[in-house]
């Protein structure tokens, strides 16, 4: 090493400054751990500001007979039942204390009439449990988060990428990194990494993802040789917007139909009543999207492709002081007034269920002193993910990443950097610089988007996945090709090659995840296969690394104890 | 002949250099906005006479208008990149950095000043690690809709920019910092810490800086009641500072 490279080390290292990330420094910094947080962008920016809905917490404020038990039944229902039964009894438990400890910490949170933190419908979720601020949950969660952070005082590393997890024979040893502003390169050591790097919506052109969700979370875990599972289950928001184009893929959320909007076809039916009577517009949001989807298909869409999604009915002063962002963000983004008309909406790719396997106690990798929390990490939402869900994740995995990393940071000795592995990593993202006339990673990005979205997309066949499965292959061999010109100095095309193997990672294993999965389960749909298989339902898959080769296997969905088994099965409120 | 957007950057290639001015042109596509033509600029970075030349550095996170990383000059005016609708801006496009932040690179600029000044002022409630996690403090939708929008700040520093007495000499700390000194202050457990926020403001570079030019309430893109707060916030000070004179 001899002082050639940059140079941090702490216990913990947190790779992601969203929710998760954020929740796990605070917690590692209470149990005594020297943490560093390593991000993308700027603090304070990360993806969780976009969530709009609110945090799923099963508190009793609004309707008294919720409960944990009813919030866990609506979780594993949800997800159809492949959800790691331990880690969705963890998060109904342990979500409220996250709330109230939010709220202690600042968070503006609505208000009921007599001055408890206000819940509201969504998606789903059996009884009122969404606690949340406005529309901008997200953003007061972040805010909070960092005003804690900030006051407790941890390192932030902004604007730096990782590019690879270094490991000390078996366990984890820290990450090779660089500075995207000047492209110098930068090693962390540390006892523990924790991953909260969040999705992998940019492989598909139309996401309400932000730029950094290229699935960097989970290729490194899956390149430093822990396993990644249920891959196969990608959720589309099912209501983007679709048009103009300059916004498209943002998301409208949740909230318009909980608020009380109506979703038309182009002849102004209120087609969900052909798919799902009982909860109309509130239906989960895989049959939303696939009644959008088939409203589409089947020559019912609006000009642009999409459904018409109306809360014009409603008093405008209702739906500004109710959807205050969204108001303001169609007006400013987009020239449409919310409160005078209907929006254009399709689905959109929104969320990754799948990630890198943990264990629910610890959120540890199979890798020794590697954890995983949020969205980077699999498990919670089996195959599907109810709304809000996403926001108390972050929050009660976050902890508990933070506390086990921490934990294992404590039992630990300093690793030992290994100069093979940074030599390696360090002309890994040297290497397009020096090839000339090779390919672009904008265009082998775009096409990897393209065979996404029309091969990989909300519905899935045979035939289409198997095409996938050449065109990833051939768009593997191109982005070993990749060239890039210009200097190291904040260079996009240069981040964007680092990310793309990220992206070409995750893709493949999914698609390949969702080659072996012959049924529909959640958020996972086969045109070929469109019934849940009980023998699937029994199974998850896994990827893994083994010398280079991404190997798919399957194992065991963990059982469930008896009483929890007959708590899934009761019937509403009877818990 | 096709259309086309025609933009001019600002650029400057580190803290030190002196900036310089390119020219790009566009295809034009139908809702473009200032971060698209970036990003277009980014997949192929040749200037408008034909010149290649390197990707232009800028920050942006959501593109929805909710982080506030992408805040810069365009046509003159700070705000948001990602809300700039290239139909309704007048070209050609003119980009620049922030002035009053130190230049990182091109458009984007060091912010940090805000964090800076939040630390001075403790904007956090103040919590021991002993936190009782019974039910938290009850707060009236009222007291609630009234901090609300307070806490919409994400922290974009356009007020700061658009301020003119917030420079080097003056040190002032910027409409943002007081108006998170209002949001705290009546937070029902964050008002334990009022005292020490309003003593953070006294002095040089504190509220009396405020020239009330009123600029930063135009400017913020979240619709925040900046001056309201900064009155607020002033007359707070005030009656603080001349209570402790009659301690004395």
């Amino acid at each position: 090493m001899n002082g050639k490279y940059e140079t941090h080390e702490h216990d913990v290292l947190i790779i992601g400054a969203g929710g998760a990330g954020l929740r796990a420094a605070i917690e590692a910094l209470t149990q005594g751990a020297r943490v560093a947080v390593v991000c993308k962008s700027l603090l304070g920016k990360a993806h969780t500001v976009m969530a709009e809905g609110g945090i799923a917490a099963a508190m009793a404020n609004v309707d008294q007979a919720d409960n944990w038990r009813v919030h866990f039944r609506d979780t594993m229902r949800g997800g159809k039942l492949l959800n790691n039964w331990r880690m969705a009894q963890i998060h109904a438990q342990e979500a409220s204390d996250r709330v109230r400890e939010l709220e202690q910490w600042g968070a503006l949170f609505d208000r009921t009439e007599d001055g408890r933190i206000l819940q509201r419908a969504f998606g789903g979720h059996t009884f009122k449990r969404l606690c949340h601020v406005g529309d901008r949950t997200g953003l007061e969660m972040i805010r909070t988060l960092q005003d804690r952070g900030v006051q407790m005082g941890f390192d932030v590393y902004m604007e730096c990428a990782v590019t690879r997890l270094l490991k000390d024979g078996e366990r984890i040893a820290g990450a090779f990194a660089y500075w995207r502003e000047n492209g110098r390169f930068v090693v962390f050591k540390a006892k523990s990494v924790v991953l909260a790097t969040g999705g992998i919506g940019k492989a598909w052109p139309i996401t309400s993802n932000s730029w950094e969700y290229t699935g960097d979370g989970m290729a490194l875990a899956y390149e430093a040789g822990a396993d990644l599972m249920d891959m196969e289950f990608v959720q589309f928001h099912p209501t983007g917007m679709v048009w103009p184009p300059g916004v498209q893929g943002i998301l409208v959320t949740e909230a318009v139909r909980g608020e009380g909007g109506t979703l038309r076809n182009r002849s102004g039916e209120r087609f969900m009543e052909r798919y799902d009577p009982r909860k109309m517009e509130l239906s989960t949001r895989d049959v939303v999207a696939r009644a959008i989807y088939t409203e589409v298909k089947e020559g019912r869409g609006t000009e642009h492709g999409g459904a018409f999604l109306d809360i014009s009915h409603k008093p405008p002063e209702y739906v500004k002081r109710k959807l205050p962002s969204m108001y303001h963000q169609f007006l400013e983004l987009a020239d449409v007034d919310i409160t005078k008309g209907p929006m254009e909406v399709g689905p959109t790719c929104h969320y990754m269920m799948g990630g890198v396997k943990v264990e629910a106690e610890t959120a540890a990798a199979s890798v020794a002193g590697l954890f995983a929390a949020g969205e980077a990490a699999a498990g919670l939402h089996g195959s599907n993910r109810l709304g809000g869900n996403s926001l108390s994740d972050l929050l009660v995995f976050g902890r508990i990443a933070g506390l086990a990393a921490t934990e294992h940071a404590k039992k630990t000795a300093m690793p030992t950097i290994d100069a093979g592995q940074v030599e390696a990593a360090e002309r890994e993202m040297l290497a397009p610089f020096e090839r000339k006339g090779g390919e672009s990673p904008y265009t082998v990005h775009a096409d990897l988007q393209d065979t996404m979205q029309k091969l990989v997309g909300i519905f899935r066949t045979e035939d289409d996945l198997r095409s996938a499965m050449t065109q990833i292959a051939k768009l593997k061999e191109r982005s070993q090709r990749l060239a890039v010109s210009g200097s190291r100095m904040f260079n996009p095309g240069w981040h964007l090659s680092r990310d793309l193997q990220a992206m070409l990672t995750v893709s493949e294993a999914v698609t390949r995840s969702a080659l072996a999965r012959r049924e529909s389960r959640g958020a996972h749909s086969r045109i070929d296969y469109p019934n849940l298989d009980a023998a699937w339902g029994k199974q998850h898959n896994l990827i893994a690394n083994r010398s280079g080769n991404m190997e798919l296997r399957q194992t065991p969905v963990i059982d469930m104890p008896e009483e929890l088994k007959l708590l899934v099965a009761e019937e509403k409120g009877a818990a | 002949m096709a259309k086309s957007v025609i933009i001019k950057i600002k650029r400057q290639a580190n803290p030190r250099e002196t900036s310089r001015w390119e020219e790009f042109e566009l295809p034009y596509k139908p809702a473009m906005n200032v971060i698209s033509c970036l990003m277009d600029i980014a997949a192929n970075p040749v200037t408008r006479d034909g010149k290649a030349t390197t990707p232009i550095t800028y920050d942006s996170n959501c593109l929805e208008e909710v982080c506030g990383s992408c805040a810069m000059l365009i046509n003159g005016r700070a705000r948001m990149a990602c809300s700039a609708l290239v139909d309704k801006l007048e070209q050609p496009i003119r980009l620049e950095p922030f002035s009053k932040f130190p230049v990182v690179r091109d458009l984007a600029v060091d912010r940090q000043v805000l964090f800076e000044n939040l630390k001075a002022v403790k904007a956090w409630v103040p919590i021991d690690g002993t936190y009782d996690l019974g039910a938290g403090p009850r707060m009236t939708a009222e007291q609630q809709e009234a901090a609300y929008p307070l806490s919409r700040c994400i922290s974009c520093c356009c007020c700061m920019e658009v301020c003119p007495q917030f420079n080097d000499d003056t040190g002032f700390v910027g409409a943002a910092t007081i108006a998170q000194v209002r949001l705290f202050n009546t937070h029902p457990t964050g008002a334990a810490l009022e005292r020490e926020r309003l003593t953070a403001l006294m002095g040089d570079g504190g509220i009396q800086e405020c020239g009330y030019a009123q600029n930063c309430v135009e400017a913020c893109p979240k619709d925040i009641p900046l001056t309201r707060s900064i009155s607020e916030v002033g007359g707070a000070v005030m009656k603080q500072a001349i209570g402790d004179l009659f301690r004395k």
